[in-house]
């Protein structure tokens, strides 16, 4: 037979019995709509998850620090960068270089009006700091010796020389909060470091240097990269090196490098490439720590919800097989029929295996449709039922958090899946019904 | 062999044909040994009360059942010994089938019913459809093409039913009481229309039937009797008009 007969055949068979097929279909709607909703929310919950540890950092870097014991043998040097930058997985490195010394004053401001007591300077790789993941606020990364990048709320860290001692210092905690603990209503700094000109002055062992640098931009606080990017200055590590060197006189001593920043390509990458690292014999640091467990439980939870609707998916799966049977069981004389008129064994496997195939299909497809619509409208009441806000429930946003999350492929598989459960369903009933003899067709009533 | 010598050879041949059912712990025999040949363009009669083993007979001739024991040939093939792929095959090529009940499928038109043969084997459907719909009309159903079994008479039934056994151009087609459910008129045209299309196709028919006034369109009518045939005899009547 051909393709298109069966698939004729099939339809002509579905609609004979009418009331039947829609319930057998209604089943499956059902099942599947229960996964592909269970499912979205679990997915939406991890989302969530994922976008609040996302504020507190970024989630793919790795940072490395040197070994405790066994000094000598793991150094942070150019070797390990070299090594490290050649791993799978690893996006971009960069060391990162501390200056330690006992006085680090920041200046800004025409006659050095405002004062920063204390200023945390570190040097990185500015050329790979786009790759590594840190986010501007204003301005662009420094490339030229004498520019840094400062951190997002450096400002705050200055006095202001001429008002009045304790009345000197603008406190940025000093705002509300809402309810996600976000800082709303934050006074204004009194300066921007972007405009103003800004002198470094060191001390360190009787060396006192004093630096004029430049502010390019302005770093985003991600704690996973460093407490630099809030409130301290990031400068190319030659140019730190040059400082250091100039502190430390006559005597030459190595710089070694603090830690190592490392960013991978992707989330899932980070573990293996922790792993890789320790192997080296290196210490690691990453969000994954914290990650992985709350991963850890929204998967559970995602199993468990899934798990849930699978159950009402295969009592439709029930439905399809006793569906089958009965139909089977009716068109048993038929079946003879078509044996004796030379229909082949397959062929009438096909036709019953299409059958059940296609209840599958449309309950899945139905189901599909009607709970992208249910997810929805879910997402809509939880963001308030405003016209404005139904393209960010259908699609979502940096900043939104939506309850549920139907992907693609999760409609895409909820199909197949229905697809599956009605073949598998049906494949009994086919084989009973390939197994009945073309004799029946000669039998009297 | 000469094409004379391949005209003789029987279309049909039944060797030493046994068939035994188990019911519970005893063993019926339905065919005690049978042999039987029939030519090519035959009418073949199998007649027999009910019980005779004649209906057995024709489940052996037709493939529908397996022998206990012996081998039944059509046109050299031994069916018996075919799966059951090859005999669905066979089936679509050789064979036709026309039944006591009609057996038209119930949702399909008269045209789908009688082109089913074709549709198995894979015909196109405007292709196959429109040779339903030629034979139809021969067999006097033009007004019924599309009508559903259900809305048709069992004597408009049994002649989609001939349309359908015949519109393969099947070597050989087995009838199993065709007129058992109608009137004797009908009977009449119905067996009338099935002996003019094996004359016109040079086809060969096997009548299975208890009525011995069918016995008469057959040239050949074999008497089966507790599972065996006492007389297989040459239709004189039928011969001399």
């Amino acid at each position: 037979m051909k393709p298109k007969d069966l698939f004729r055949m099939c339809i002509q068979n579905l609609l004979r019995r009418k009331s039947r097929t829609f319930l057998t279909v209604l089943g499956v709607f059902i099942g599947c709509c229960s996964i592909v909703i269970m499912v979205s929310l679990g997915i939406g919950m991890k989302e969530s998850q994922e976008k609040t540890l996302a504020k507190m950092g970024d989630l793919t870097i790795i940072t490395v620090n040197a070994p405790q014991s066994g000094k000598g043998k793991s150094k942070l040097d150019d070797k390990l960068i070299k090594r490290l930058k050649n791993l799978e997985g690893v996006e971009a490195v960069t060391a990162k270089l501390n200056l330690d010394a006992e006085v680090v004053t920041l200046l800004a401001g025409s006659s050095k009006r405002f004062i920063s007591d204390w200023a945390s300077v570190v040097g990185i790789d500015t050329d790979e700091m786009e790759r590594l993941g840190y986010r501007l606020v204003e301005g662009n990364t420094a490339h030229r010796s004498g520019e840094v990048v400062v951190g997002q709320y450096l400002a705050y860290n200055f006095r202001d020389t001429m008002r009045p001692e304790g009345r000197n210092m603008v406190d940025r905690w000093s705002g509300d909060m809402d309810e996600e603990g976000n800082l709303t209503n934050v006074p204004p700094p009194y300066l921007d470091p972007m405009k103003e000109k800004l002198t470094l002055e060191v001390e360190s062992e009787g060396n006192k240097v004093t630096l004029p640098i430049t502010a390019v931009g302005m770093s985003k606080e991600d704690y996973s990269k460093g407490g630099e990017t809030s409130d301290g200055i990031m400068m190319s590590l030659s140019d730190l090196r040059k400082l250091v060197e100039k502190l430390q006189g006559n005597k030459k001593k190595a710089i070694p490098y603090n830690s190592v920043l490392v960013k991978v390509t992707g989330i899932d990458q980070v573990e293996g490439v922790e792993k890789e690292i320790k192997s080296m014999g290196y210490n690691t640091e990453s969000m994954e720590s914290i990650r992985k467990p709350m991963e850890q439980e929204a998967r559970q939870k995602q199993m468990m919800l899934g798990g849930l609707g699978a159950i009402s998916l295969l009592v439709a799966a029930l439905g399809i097989t006793n569906t089958m049977i009965m139909s089977i069981s009716e068109r048993t004389r038929e079946i003879g029929i078509m044996k004796s008129l030379g229909c082949y064994v397959t062929d009438i496997r096909v036709m019953f295996l299409s059958e059940a195939g296609a209840i599958g299909f449309l309950g899945g497809l139905i189901g599909c449709i009607v709970s992208a619509a249910a997810s929805i409208t879910i997402n809509l009441v939880s963001l308030g039922m405003d016209p404005d806000n139904l393209l960010p429930a259908i699609v979502g946003g940096e900043e939104i958090q939506r309850v549920s999350i139907v992907p693609p492929w999760l409609l895409l598989f909820a199909i197949v899946f229905s697809v599956f459960i009605g073949l598998g369903s049906g494949y009994y009933p086919a084989n009973k019904a390939v197994r009945i003899p073309a004799l029946e067709a000669i039998k009297s009533e | 062999m000469s094409p004379t010598d391949l005209r003789s050879r029987p279309i049909i041949e039944v060797k030493d044909v046994r068939k035994e059912y188990p019911i519970g712990d005893e063993t019926v025999v339905a065919l005690k040994r049978i042999n039987l040949n029939v030519m090519r363009g035959e009418i073949c009669c199998i007649f027999g009360t009910s019980g005779s083993g004649k209906s057995t007979l024709l489940n052996q001739l037709a493939g529908m059942e397996k022998p206990t024991r012996g081998e039944v040939r059509i046109g050299g093939v031994p069916i018996s010994r075919l799966n059951e792929n090859q005999l669905a095959a066979f089936r679509q090529k050789h064979l036709g089938f026309v039944f006591q009940s009609y057996n038209l499928l119930p949702n399909l038109t008269a045209t789908e019913n009688v082109a089913l043969p074709l549709l198995f084997r894979g015909v196109p459907r405007q292709q196959r459809e429109a040779a339903a719909r030629k034979l139809l009309c021969r067999v006097g159903l033009s007004h019924r093409l599309d009508h559903f079994p259900g809305q048709m008479s069992g004597g408009q039934q049994q002649r989609a039913g001939i349309a359908r056994a015949f519109i393969a151009r099947p070597d050989v087609v087995f009838a199993d009481e065709p007129t058992g459910n109608l009137d004797s008129k009908t009977t009449v045209e119905i067996m009338d229309m099935i002996c003019t299309f094996a004359r016109d196709y040079h086809q060969t028919i096997i009548l299975v039937t208890h009525d011995p006034e069918m016995a008469s369109y057959a040239d050949r009518i074999v008497t089966l009797i507790d599972g065996e045939i006492i007389r297989n005899e040459v239709n004189q009547k039928e011969k001399s008009q």
